[in-house]
């Protein structure tokens, strides 16, 4: 499809991509176009952004399938670097979980611990997974988004990032009880992903945080 | 007067830094391995306690020739190589008990921070350490700086230091490889690994390394290396400020120089609406004026220890360190 001539308005700027809304016949779409880096070299960064694209889209329909909450895919814009997909009602979990009572937040951290726990079942990992990244719908049912670092992966060491990258956006953006938070999501991630799976990513994870240079062995 | 005494790893450094924050003298001796080979920790040593002497009485000494009593003695008490960290505890314990001044234990990549931020002048920013000990994504939250992200496995300083060495290339490896980059154009597709917030480089030593024993133009493998190595801590950098919002980025340590890695940050800086600090040249590597900088201001908070608990800490992560100092004034 051709997204660059859609009727589209600015919605959200990311780190990679611009995010806008337009109507494609039923749907109110969100466009994700990744945009040129001009600190990168032109070569490299024309098929980062290609790649990206093409591997976000399929792995966001593959995720759908598995029954993850994530938007659907609506269609890919090649030549453009960008992909169109439903639009979601919601808050962004960084910015609802500081207004949460404890209880309501560890119930949501459950709840998204349940949705990963569904993707890594899916053979999917996130690879950018932060609450900057989860989609809180009116209900309070958490979606994940921007799978622009997602891969197709069963490696522990994956999906141990995917919980140790959670954790520390925990640490470093909320001033809620980190452990107390992610000690719910991983009895949410448990319940999908099953016991087993939930050790041994969870000590990845732990082990992932420690393998950072300096750090102490305790 | 805040004395300040550098021996981490390479370089042996002492300077004054007065009560305003200037840096009154910075006297600096680097020992240099010779090509091809890497710093060996006892070779290092022995130059830094050959030079200590000579540099701290030259950091001391004014202009008419009199010698100053400085008021604070601060040492680098980690991270870094145990036989280099300890030439300078020793050499900060003695002045300490000697002048009966208060010793200070300073953490060398805080130091890095707190320099740059000093000349720089950032006030809270999203800090960028970039060295041979350190590749990290900080912000201040609290009392300490949190690493938002990092490398997972080698430091972009060892990345291009170990290149250089396998290349036959002079230390310091990164200026080397940005002078042999400057020849090359053609891009070469290396692994270009970011897990999120993260970077991982080993990949890319290996790739860049095998090209180098298949013949490859070293210009372009130079240029590649670089391009590939600073572009994913760029893209990690511009994930951490969209997500943590500062509007300040700092880069300091020894790959600060680095002109193109500048230009990268720079642009991402820009790019979201933050103000750009990067550190001097002159005081991106490591010195004695950064430790004595940082001294100062944990000093002023508070910290001090006592000569029989003055110990080294080899393995000392950034996050443990608390910095109250930050935001600063």
């Amino acid at each position: 499809m051709d997204t660059s001539k859609l009727a589209s308005t600015p919605l959200h700027r990311g780190a990679e991509a611009d995010l806008s809304l337009a109507t494609i016949g039923p749907w109110k779409v969100v466009i994700k176009r990744r945009v040129k880096k001009e600190y990168r070299n032109p070569s490299l960064d024309k098929q980062i952004r290609h790649d990206r694209t093409i591997s976000e889209a399929s792995i966001i329909h593959e995720a759908k399938t598995s029954g993850t909450r994530v938007p659907s895919i609506v269609g890919i814009d090649v030549e453009n670097d960008a992909i169109a997909m439903t639009h979601l009602d919601g808050t962004v979990a960084r910015e609802c979980l500081d207004e949460m009572g404890i209880n309501e937040a560890r119930k949501l951290l459950r709840s998204i611990g349940e949705q990963i726990g569904l993707l890594h079942t899916a053979g999917i990992v996130h690879g950018d997974l932060t609450t900057s990244n989860v989609i809180v719908s009116p209900s309070g049912a958490p979606f994940i988004v921007d799978f622009g670092m997602s891969r197709r992966s069963i490696e522990p060491e994956d999906r141990g990032v995917d919980l140790h990258l959670l954790q520390r956006s925990m640490v470093a953006s909320h001033n809620k009880d980190a452990s107390s938070m992610m000690n719910a999501m991983i009895r949410g991630y448990e319940q999908a992903a099953g016991k087993k799976v939930a050790n041994s990513t969870w000590g990845k994870a732990r082990e992932i945080a420690r393998r950072g240079r300096y750090f102490a062995i305790r | 007067m805040c004395l300040g005494i550098e021996s981490t790893a390479h370089t042996f450094g002492a300077s004054l830094v007065d009560s305003q924050d200037r840096i009154v003298t910075n006297v600096n001796s680097t020992y240099r391995p010779p090509v091809g080979v890497g710093i060996h920790p006892r070779k290092a040593s022995e130059h830094l306690a050959s030079v200590a002497d000579e540099i701290v009485r030259t950091a001391l000494s004014t202009k008419d020739d009199s010698s100053v009593d400085p008021d604070v003695i601060a040492y680098a008490a980690g991270p870094g190589l145990g036989p280099c960290l300890r030439i300078g505890a020793t050499v900060g314990r003695a002045l300490s008990s000697f002048l009966k001044k208060p010793l200070v234990p300073v953490h060398h990549g805080v130091a890095h921070l707190d320099i740059a931020m000093s000349i720089a002048k950032a006030r809270d920013p999203l800090a960028v350490l970039v060295s041979g000990g350190h590749t990290s994504i900080l912000v201040h939250v609290g009392k300490r700086w949190r690493v938002y992200g990092e490398t997972q496995d080698i430091t972009l300083g060892n990345l291009l230091d170990m290149f250089a060495r396998d290349a036959k290339l002079p230390s310091p490896g990164g200026l080397s490889v940005s002078k042999e980059a400057a020849k090359g154009e053609n891009m070469i597709k290396l692994p270009y690994t970011v897990k999120g917030n993260d970077v991982a480089y080993s990949g890319l030593l290996t790739a860049a390394t095998s090209a180098l024993r298949r013949r490859g133009n070293l210009a372009d493998i130079c240029f590649s290396l670089q391009e590939t190595a600073f572009a994913m801590l760029a893209e990690a950098v511009e994930r951490s400020l969209v997500q943590t919002r500062r509007s300040e980025v700092l880069v300091a340590g020894g790959v600060a120089a680095s002109s193109r890695l500048k230009e990268m940050i720079g642009s991402v800086a820009e790019d979201h609406g933050a103000s750009f600090h990067p550190v001097p040249v002159e005081y991106s590597g490591d010195c004695g004026a950064q430790i004595a900088c940082s001294g100062r201001l944990a000093y002023e908070s508070g910290v001090t220890v006592s000569t029989s608990d003055s110990l080294v800490i080899p393995r000392w992560r950034m996050d443990e360190v608390d910095v109250p100092w930050i935001p600063r004034n």
